[in-house]
């Protein structure tokens, strides 16, 4: 078998334990839908005075307007698993047993990342269906759907490869799983809840800078206002710059690690 | 003798696996019993049950006069425990661990101050009280958790295979403390082992127990004396077993035997080994090593259950 | 005979609760990292609710003009849950290292060792609680209330937290281990989200109205917020440390009966 394809193999191998990996989890799965569509569900409830507000956007209903958060949150469950598998497979002593075997480094990695992505891509899915489900209109079609599916695969990896970069670096599951109170705090500091217009003082500062508001606002104005391609190359260029970013700086830390004396 | 332990048809089911099948047992008060078996017997789950920590599914039970269904609160109060596992806290000192379970027992601030220390000294932990148990050895965890068993001076003391892990030392240094508290403070020890020597050498009365089953009980002398007949063992080599064991089974009854070997419990004692020599010979059975032990632990075990006890040292 | 003949009566049981939750704040402090989730989250939660959700005091009828006095005390509260959790979690810790077992040997009945770790959980809720106030002070927290404002949060929050640390022991006790934890926390986001933690209740329509109603937290968000919005009312106040009350009872009757069904 050619290089190229052995690891293809090997990652899509490592994929597939990693996807099964999760649906044993179904525990720790289950939340990171039902959390997300809960929380959509009361603000779109709670907040049915806030359309009214002078600068919110046309919409019929908050779960147009809110979409995109309920899928960025719901895959940010799952998006430090990557790495938080991988600290367990440090931890355990299975990562010194996959390097020592023929499977190349690369797949080690991507195979995490790769099954993540996938359940990620899954879940996305089934949120716009219950949204569609519960009156909720995307503007831009199915087109503007595959955007989202695609941006939420992108941003996952984009965070699984920070996850991965802190397992590699700290070797502790405890030390990963840390971090998604982060990930947590970094959604509500954007434009995820509510628009950035409608804010005041440093956190409308902080809001606006935060890269993924700008992911959120294209998205957004691709379910409420329609196709745009400027719109669909932001939602999908940004979270793939980052997860080519976070991956490179995944692989050298493991390639630093393993020259370590 | 009173009994200070009395169990009738205790079981213990977990969901389909039984692991504790109807036994009854009694302990008297200032006896070192011993309760032997291999892993997985059904010994650590009579200890809890025993101990309050895990309720029956049948029997019953009365531990130190009080019963195990109506008044654990009050067995509680009489019992020192060392579990399998030591139930420490690694995120704690040593000492303070000593103080928490004094605290837990009722043991007064002035009591602890000197009896604290003792007890540290008496299982050689002085050095190592004020580390967290986290940096503890298992043998050093072991020894604490012994401690902790001992605060409040119990007048009866579980012990769930107090010396597995431990080096020779640790171990004679266990047992000399085991026949001190019961020497000196008449400390009634109910003490479970897989080890067979451990038995032997500490318990005044031993329950064999197999598969959830107590399969025998009585002092070493009276067990050994219910295998009767010494045990003869003959290394032939593997082809040759099978002649051998046809030889053998007219000087006594067949034990079991390791590959390559046969073994008989041999009648008419020691005067017969000549005999079984002349006859392996005639048969043209070549001899490599030859052995005569008087009935261990292991024999009786292996009566019971037609099984070695495992932990039992090779017998070459 | 033995030495522990002091093993018994109610100043035996009080001393073991008192040794189980100076423990528990021990190992806090021997292990602070174990408390980061329980302070820093609130004090995220107050800071992200005031910033993101500002422009809720425009519309009218909100019940104030300052953001703070709103999200304030539900950022306590639900700190004050993650404190209940934590305490929960270190019984899960035991359970899972054995030195449960070393608990349960304790002389007596179980009772002491539930009131230790809900009265850790309890101490362990000023943390949180005091963290957001003194953030919020700084973003502009005004007590029209007075000091009987923090009083009534300050019930709400403890009891929030033995609330949630009965639960989560109930649950525990049944599945000894840590990852049941997730379980308890999901349920106090979720019991949270369906109150009145980020409008007033006159903003809900049709189904969020009916849980936020029935939601026993509902009262005692409104308990822990009043000072903060006007002054006290004893009509506000009863339903609250009802709520509490009840809470407390049925959980802690649950949590009794799994410890009591674990080992007698």
């Amino acid at each position: 078998m050619s290089g190229l394809r052995l690891m293809g193999v090997q990652t899509l191998e490592l994929a597939r334990r990693s996807v099964v990996n999760e649906r044993r989890q179904l525990l720790s799965v289950t939340p990171g839908l039902v959390f997300p569509l809960l929380l959509a569900a009361v603000y779109s409830q709670q907040f049915r005075r806030v359309l009214a507000l002078p600068g919110f956007p046309e919409v019929d209903s908050f779960l147009d307007f809110v979409l995109p958060a309920c899928v960025i949150q719901a895959v940010s469950f799952g998006a430090t698993a990557a790495g938080s598998e991988l600290a367990l497979d440090i931890e355990n002593g299975f990562l010194d047993r996959l390097l020592a075997s023929p499977v190349a480094r690369v797949p080690i990695l991507l195979g995490r990342l790769g099954g993540s992505s996938v359940v990620a891509a899954i879940k996305t899915v089934i949120i716009i269906a219950v949204f569609l489900f519960f009156g909720a209109e995307v503007a831009g079609g199915p087109a503007a759907m595959l955007v989202i599916v695609g941006m939420s695969s992108l941003l996952v990896l984009a965070v699984g490869g920070i996850a991965q970069v802190m397992a590699i670096r700290t070797g502790s599951q405890e030390a990963v799983n840390a971090s998604f109170p982060l990930i947590f705090v970094t959604i509500f500091m954007s434009s995820a809840f509510f628009p950035t217009n409608l804010m005041s003082g440093w956190f409308r500062v902080v809001a606006e800078n935060n890269p993924l508001t700008w992911v959120i606002d294209p998205v957004r104005r691709l379910v409420i206002e329609g196709w745009a391609t400027g719109d669909a190359v932001q939602a999908l260029g940004l979270p793939a710059i980052l997860a080519a970013a976070t991956i490179g700086a995944a692989l050298l830390s493991l390639r630093r690690r393993l020259a370590a004396p | 003798m009173t009994a200070v332990i009395e169990a009738t048809g205790l079981e213990r089911r977990f969901g389909d696996i039984v692991a504790v099948d109807g036994i009854d047992l009694r302990v008297d008060s200032g006896e070192i019993f011993g309760f032997l078996g291999p892993n997985g017997a059904g010994k650590s789950t009579v200890v809890r049950i025993l101990t309050t920590l895990l309720r029956p599914t049948a029997g019953s039970a009365s531990v130190g006069g009080f019963d195990l269904a109506t008044r654990p609160g009050d067995i509680r109060r009489l019992i020192g425990v060392a579990l399998q596992d030591a139930a420490i806290d690694p995120l704690m000192t040593g000492r303070e661990l000593i103080r928490l379970q004094a605290v837990l027992h009722g043991i007064s601030r002035n009591a602890v101050r000197t009896r604290g220390p003792e007890l540290l000294e008496r299982v050689g932990l002085t050095g190592a009280a004020d580390r967290r148990v986290a940096t503890y050895s298992g043998g050093m965890r072991r020894r604490l958790d012994l401690a902790l068993a001992l605060v409040h001076e119990p007048e009866i003391l579980f012990l769930d295979e107090p010396t597995t892990g431990l080096d020779p030392t640790s171990r004679q240094a266990l047992w000399e403390e085991v026949r001190r508290l019961n020497g000196e403070h008449g400390t009634t020890v109910f003490l479970t082992t897989q080890y067979l020597e451990e038995a032997d050498q500490l318990a005044d009365r031993i329950a064999i127990i197999d598969q959830g089953r107590l399969v025998r009980e009585g002092t070493p002398t009276e067990l050994k004396a219910t295998v009767g007949a010494p045990t003869l063992r003959v290394e032939v080599g593997r082809d040759n077993v099978g002649t051998a064991r046809t030889v053998l089974a007219e000087f006594g009854s067949e034990r079991p035997a390791l590959e390559g070997r046969a073994a008989i419990g041999l009648l008419d004692g020691a005067a017969r080994v000549v005999d079984v020599v002349r006859a392996l010979d005639a048969a043209g059975v070549p001899l490599v090593h030859l052995e005569l032990d008087a009935p261990s632990l292991d024999d009786v075990f292996a009566d019971a259950t037609g099984r070695r006890l495992e932990g039992a040292t090779d017998q070459v | 005979m033995t030495k522990a003949t002091r093993a018994t009566g109610w100043g035996h049981g009080w001393a073991v609760a008192r040794a189980v939750c100076m423990r528990g704040l021990r190992r806090v402090l021997a292990r602070p990292i174990l408390i980061m989730p329980t302070l820093v989250m609130p004090v995220f939660f107050v800071v992200s609710f005031t910033g993101a959700f500002s422009a809720l005091t425009r519309i009218e009828g909100y019940g104030t003009d300052n953001v703070y006095n709103w999200m304030a005390p539900y950022a306590a509260l639900q700190g004050a849950v993650f404190a209940g959790v934590g305490g929960a979690a270190s019984a899960a810790d035991d359970l899972e290292n054995g030195f449960f077992d070393r608990l349960l040997l304790t002389p007596g009945g179980r009772f002491p060792l539930l009131a230790g770790t809900i009265g850790y959980s309890g101490v362990r809720s000023l943390i949180p609680t005091t963290a957001v106030l003194v953030v919020s002070y700084f973003g502009g927290l005004a007590l029209p209330g007075g000091p009987l404002g923090l009083v009534s949060l300050y019930t709400a929050t403890v009891g929030m937290a033995v609330v949630f640390c009965l639960i989560g022991l109930a649950i525990v006790y049944r599945m000894r281990t840590m990852r049941s934890m997730m379980i308890v926390q999901v349920l106090g986001f979720s019991l949270m989200f369906l109150s009145i933690g980020q409008v007033p209740i006159r903003f809900l329509d049709s189904w969020l109205h009916t849980a936020a109603r029935v939601n026993p937290l509902t009262n005692v968000l409104r308990l822990a917020r009043q000072g903060f919005i006007g002054d006290l009312a004893w009509s506000v106040t009863w339903p609250g440390l009802v709520a509490v009350a009840a809470m407390t009872l049925g959980a802690g009757f649950a949590a009794h009966r799994g410890l009591v069904k674990m080992a007698p």
